[in-house]
């Protein structure tokens, strides 16, 4: 490891590897620091990924993490109302279940190769600053504590980001923005199909938030949920092992890993690049807010983020200024996305269990192969005239 | 605040909303720094419970 690089890049999930793999490739020099031992674990919520994210990033589905392709969803309301949507037909969209472990460290892997030196077992602890600039970051590693200059740092150490927040950012975010995630690998369960990732909407179940059966082959899957801070009357992991006892698919199954995390739901942050510091993925809350689903977006902001900064420092410019290109770019590509994800989840927070179930009841009707989403909604607006003012700005 | 180090999954969650920057999350360890006024915020959303805050500590 050199004590100068061009960029360090701070922790090595999907954000933080893409980053310092598409600025290894535009030249620049670059450490990525992981506190963990092993990149990918310990797993962290949720590992569904779209198709449509692997073609950008010119990666092939590798059977070793894309362990299980999924083109279906199923949405059930409170009384148990199942809605099913092919979603392709909806969105256009398939994906993949991942397993995180292999994944994560395979696009580490990637970074590797394309020149980025890294470190694990490495805590990032403080920011060097000289001069109110930014010139580095304070680490400790199996070796003791070091120094190491940078040009620019990217912040992907995730939500709260202590990187964004050393240099001047205020990241911490709010309960109400916050959900709990938690997360039972189970073997031994049933569900409808190995092609079908299901959604439990209810406040009982998962008061603010929802519960998921993501398979992951025959007979295993990732069952969890994520609770509002702000509403939960208990921890997550109760409500999960309550949602797993009652589904008659699931209370006979074996739980052989837990996971948690915590997933940003507020949409992304205002400010994403603060002098030299460019923030990444959960860091800038690029999280899809109604799915939770982070890593599509990480790694799309991922890859901008190292073109951008790899252009700048062979300009020999990284002012914020110029570093603003990557906020442009990002906000271009899918800032519309995230305030349609953000309006929808505002929308579904605000349904109580009731309309939830009379919603479910009219979609559960809908032929999705002849109709158009908006065509869906606006359907449902007339059938449910009081639920129209929750609903109108979705449409 | 106090962390229970066999229930904590070291997902993270606690720093992220810690409103004083006073969690300190490395591979082995979750715990706080000395900036903790024991606000009790991190304990609202740990997953597992895995927090304690409080004077009795
Ligand atoms: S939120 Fe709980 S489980 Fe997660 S790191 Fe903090 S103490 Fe550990
Ligand atoms: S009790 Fe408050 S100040 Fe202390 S670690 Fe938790 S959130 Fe931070």
């Amino acid at each position: 490891m050199e004590r100068s690089y061009d960029v360090v890049v701070v922790g090595a999930g999907p954000a933080g590897s893409v980053a310092a793999q598409a600025a290894a490739s535009g030249g620049a020099s670059v450490l990525m620091l992981e506190r963990r031992r092993e990149i990918g674990v310990p797993v962290q919520c949720g590992e569904a990924l779209s198709e449509d994210v692997l073609k950008e990033m010119k990666l092939k589905p590798d059977p070793s993490w894309a362990v299980n392709p999924t083109n279906s969803v199923k949405i059930v309301s409170p009384s148990g109302i199942a809605v099913r949507i092919s979603e392709r037909r909806v969105t256009g969209k398939v994906g993949y279940i991942l397993n995180r472990k292999v994944f994560d460290k395979y696009l580490a892997i990637r970074a590797a190769e394309a020149g980025a030196d890294i470190r694990v077992g490495t805590y990032v602890y403080g920011l060097v600053v000289r001069d109110g600039r930014v010139c580095g970051v304070r680490a400790r590693g199996v070796d003791g504590d070091f120094e190491v200059e940078a040009k620019v740092v990217i912040a992907a150490d995730g939500v709260g980001s202590r990187v964004a927040r050393w240099a001047g950012m205020n990241t911490a975010i709010k309960l109400d923005d916050f959900e709990s995630g938690v997360q039972f690998q189970m073997v031994g369960v049933d569900f409808e199909s190995p092609s079908m990732l299901e959604f439990y909407l209810s406040s009982r179940i998962a008061p603010g938030g929802y519960a998921w059966v993501f398979p992951k082959g025959e007979h295993m899957a990732n069952v969890g949920l994520g609770v509002l801070g702000s509403r939960a009357e208990r921890r997550a992991i109760d409500y999960l092992r309550d949602f797993v006892a009652r589904m008659p698919g699931l209370a006979r199954g074996k739980v052989v890993e837990i996971n948690a995390g915590g997933i940003p739901v507020g949409g992304p942050l205002k400010q994403t690049v603060k002098g030299n510091v460019v923030l990444v993925g959960d860091a800038a809350r690029q999280v899809n807010a109604l799915t939770g689903g982070g890593i599509d977006s990480a790694m799309r902001a991922g890859q901008i983020a190292g073109e951008v900064v790899a252009d700048a420092i062979r300009e020999g410019d990284v002012s914020e200024k110029r570093l603003r290109e990557y906020e442009r770019r990002w906000r271009e590509k899918m800032g519309k996305s995230h305030e349609k994800y953000l309006k929808a989840k505002n929308v579904l927070l605000g349904l109580s269990d009731q309309e939830l179930d009379q919603l479910a009841e009219t979609l559960s009707r809908v032929d999705f192969e002849r109709i158009s989403l908006t065509d869906m909604l606006r359907a449902l607006i007339k059938s449910h005239p009081k639920l129209l003012w929750k609903l109108r700005g979705l449409v | 605040m106090k962390v229970d180090q066999n229930l904590c999954l070291r997902c993270g969650g606690c720093v992220g909303v810690c409103p004083f920057d006073a969690i300190e999350a490395t591979d082995g360890s979750v715990g706080p720094n000395q900036r903790c006024t024991d606000c009790g915020i991190c304990g609202k959303v740990c997953p597992v419970g895995a927090i304690r805050v409080g004077k009795k500590l």
